[in-house]
């Protein structure tokens, strides 16, 4: 309850309330409201937890287990739309010293053999909000086995350190690659676990199979779909987070529980007033209302909950402001659908599957999934955030070179440079580098910086990447609606 | 000799309307034409060198890579709309060509329309809005599923359809269910070049079929496998007459 109160107070003053003033500490004990109301300097984040609410003391989302000190919520923070800010990382550092266990060494420093206190040390959640995710090489697949790759690593740099050392590096006991990325967001499942159809049409073949149940699921989980089930997923965090190997059965139906009832969006904008106003239905009370896994060109279009800001009526009670944000939100969502451009050589997209290279499309052909803007079918697509030449410079992070043994990639030809292969770390297929699941788009405010590699420092940031890497010549106006619409998720 | 016969008196009964003349058949590199009717509305087109005419290949269901060479097999189309400024080919077949390389072209609309994606007949319904299981009385049926030259990849809106078919039909029909992989191994003269695939893509064409099978609820135990090299062509509406194209293909025999 105190912390809806001071959400509301900042709302009420002059929205000056920084990001991280609420941060969650585990075992913080503050029961999770129906809904939570995060105000920051433009507007409201809301969260609902369908079904009511629920006591945080001794739920292990919550309480902090394992050897680091964590808890879930450490890395998922509702005031960060369920994700974690550069910034939010920045001012715990600053509160605490850099002694908050969200700084534990495993994976909250660039490398854990590093000298930890410095910030030098931890740069890249500081900077970038970036946690190294180590993964085996060679990959395992979901059953445990080991792959044998179609392709060679090499470590071309690492101002880490992390890929050479050798406890934690490729040449360790236990070969491990260090890749470094962003938290997913935890809300919204029921939109990332649905399956629009039974097969994925980008790669040719139905849908994966979760070894642990024989059921398909969506494949759409974690950037690099490391694992198949969120419960698979919970065991993986628990281990790699926060030292902790002994979830019990009833922990994970708690946090499952947990996470199926949490659905985060936009509710709030300061200028332009609620989001679900005027018939309008932003805000996540639609999200938990509507049908999961619906494809936008099949049903109700993508973002097109606001559709009726299009025409607002001339004699509407509203500022001029408000009406200016309004019809740039509802521009936003056409743009978002509507303006076409020359999609190409981006693999799961251009190839394999026969769209063509190029393929003229939209935002919304990967974008695809209604109310949600992921993929419906999973989402791996190499979008060249990570892998060059389109990768933005991002200096700081390790590069890999990646010979493929076999074919070569369709797009990238045998040798590759890549700061995060991705999808392939997970099929060791080379066809795969660069490919990163997609992410929701809703409640993208409380979360920057963008992409997997946090190269995107604001949502401007993400249009632009967008603009150069499709040569896509956005006027200035269309780049103001889409940068409207994407904080009105 | 003979096995053209084949093609031909079976080309001849399935498509009585198809001339020989209208046939064409060739290696090429392709050329985008950024028309712009919306999404997906961009324009192919082939070159065929040895005569000098340029066709529209945009109706295949396979799109080109602007950094490969296709294989293009069709039908000159008896409607021609000059939407992208070629002569149009439909029914087509385009197999893309990875171990070739092209120089990537595109040439401006200049004028041409292209033409505004319609959705093709041959979709996936979504898990939601399912098709109704095919009723009885069940009968022995044999499924035929393309695929392009070369590949085991499954064909967006073409044969994932019909495997999907393929699938509810052994559902609903029980019993067993023959999976054949064939792969086109004896060579195949095209501009000048020949083509042939490897023996091994029959095996893996029909394990890809047998993939989608069971993945969609055709118990494993009821597929049986098995693949050869060099089936006959056959005429079927899979191939939507262009029986050239039928020998890289799997059948699926549903035995009720
Ligand atoms: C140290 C920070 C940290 C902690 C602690 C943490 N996570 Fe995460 N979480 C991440 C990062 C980073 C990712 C993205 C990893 C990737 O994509 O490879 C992620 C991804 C996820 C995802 C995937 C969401 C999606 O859409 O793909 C889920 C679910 C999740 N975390 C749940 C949990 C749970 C449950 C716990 C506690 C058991 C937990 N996390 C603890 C950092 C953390
Ligand atoms: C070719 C497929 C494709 C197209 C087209 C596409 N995206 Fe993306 N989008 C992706 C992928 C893949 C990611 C994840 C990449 C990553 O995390 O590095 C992504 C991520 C994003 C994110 C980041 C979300 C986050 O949490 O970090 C935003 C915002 C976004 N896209 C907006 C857009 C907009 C706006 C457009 C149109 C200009 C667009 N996308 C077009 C594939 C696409």
């Amino acid at each position: 309850m105190k912390r809806s109160f001071v959400s509301a107070l900042a709302l009420a003053a002059a929205f000056t309330l920084p990001a991280g003033a609420t941060w969650w500490s585990p075992g913080d004990g503050t029961p999770f409201p129906a809904r939570y109301d995060d105000a920051d300097a433009d507007g409201v984040t809301r969260i609902l937890l369908d079904g009511g609410p629920m006591e945080t003391k001794g739920h292990p989302f919550f309480e902090a287990k394992g050897k680091y000190g964590r808890a879930c919520v450490t890395c998922h923070q509702p005031s960060d739309g369920m994700s974690l800010s550069a910034e939010t990382a920045r001012i715990r550092w600053q509160e605490t010293g850099g002694k908050d266990p969200l700084f534990a060494a495993i994976d909250g420093a660039n490398c854990p053999d590093l000298a930890q206190g410095e910030r030098a040390s931890h740069s890249l959640l500081l900077d970038y909000g970036l946690f190294r995710i180590a993964r085996p090489w060679p990959p395992v697949d979901h059953d445990g086995q080991k792959i044998e790759p179609d392709f060679t690593l090499e470590v071309v740099r690492d101002p880490t350190g992390c890929n050479a050392s050798k406890v934690w590096g490729l040449a360790a006991p236990d070969p491990q690659v260090s890749v470094f990325r962003r938290p997913r967001p935890v809300a919204n499942f029921k939109y990332i676990l649905a399956m629009g159809f039974a097969v994925d049409p980008k790669v040719g073949k139905p849908l994966p199979i979760d070894p642990e149940t024989g059921k398909m699921v969506s494949g759409n989980l974690m950037a690099d779909r490391r694992v198949l089930s969120l419960e698979a997923q919970m065991r993986d965090a628990a281990h790699s987070h926060m030292g902790f190997d002994a979830l019990t059965a009833d922990d994970i139906n708690r946090i499952r529980d947990f996470e199926d009832r949490l659905f985060v969006a936009r509710q709030h904008d300061r200028v332009g007033g609620d989001l679900d106003a005027m018939g309008a239905r932003g805000g996540p009370e639609t999200l938990a209302r509507s049908e999961p896994g619906r494809l936008g060109s099949q049903g109700t279009a993508v973002f097109s909950e606001f559709a009726a800001w299009e025409k607002i009526p001339a004699d509407a009670v509203i500022t001029p402001e408000q009406r200016a944000y309004r019809e740039s939100v509802a521009r936003g969502a056409r743009v978002f659908r509507e303006r076409m451009f020359l999609i190409t050589d981006s693999a799961g997209i251009n190839s394999p599957v026969g769209f063509g290279n190029p393929v003229r499309n939209s935002c919304v052909f990967c974008h695809n999934m209604s109310q949600m803007g992921m993929d419906v079918a999973p989402g791996q697509v190499d979008l060249g955030t990570t892998t060059m030449p389109f990768a933005d410079p991002q200096p700081h992070l390790p590069l890999f070179r990646i010979t493929c043994k076999g074919p070569p990639h369709p797009h990238y030809g045998r040798v590759i440079h890549t700061h995060d292969p991705g999808y392939a770390l997970t099929t060791g297929r080379c066809e795969d580098v660069g490919k990163i699941t997609l992410q929701t788009l809703r409640g993208l405010t409380g979360r920057a910086p963008y992409f997997a590699s946090g190269s995107a420092r604001d949502l401007r940031a993400v249009i632009d990447y967008y603009d150069r890497r499709y040569n896509i010549g956005y006027t200035e106006q269309e780049k103001r609606d889409l940068v409207n619409l994407m904080g009105a998720l | 000799m003979r096995r053209m016969m084949t093609a031909l008196l079976a080309l001849l009964s399935f498509n009585s309307v198809a001339q020989a003349a209208d046939a064409v058949r060739f290696i090429s590199c392709p050329i985008y034409r950024d028309t712009d009717a919306g999404r997906k509305s961009g324009c192919w087109l082939a070159e065929e060198r040895e005569t000098g005419r340029r066709f529209d290949i945009t109706q295949s269901a396979t799109k080109p890579d602007w950094s490969m060479a296709v294989l293009v097999e069709g039908r000159i189309a008896e409607k021609q709309d000059n939407a992208c400024g070629a002569t149009v080919l439909e029914p087509v077949r385009v197999s893309v060509l990875p171990d070739q390389a092209c120089t990537r072209a595109m040439i401006p609309a200049e004028g041409f329309p292209g033409r505004r994606f319609v959705l093709p007949p041959r979709n996936i319904r979504p898990i939601h809005a399912p098709d109704p299981a095919p009723p009885p009385s069940y009968t022995a049926r044999l499924f035929l599923i393309p695929f392009d030259y070369g590949r085991d990849f499954v064909v967006y809106q073409q044969s994932d359809w019909m495997l999907v078919n393929a699938a509810a039909y052994a559902r609903a029909a029980g019993g067993r269910v023959l999976v054949t992989g064939y792969a086109e191994t004896e060579p195949l003269r095209v501009s000048g070049q020949s083509l042939s695939e490897p023996a091994s893509l029959a095996k893996s064409r029909a394990e890809m079929a047998r993939l989608w099978l069971v993945s969609l609820g055709v118990p494993a135990d009821r597929v049986h496998l098995d693949w050869k090299p060099n089936p006959a062509p056959l005429a079927d509406p899979a191939f939507d007459g262009l029986t050239e194209t039928s020998r890289r293909r799997v059948d699926i025999r549903i035995e009720p």
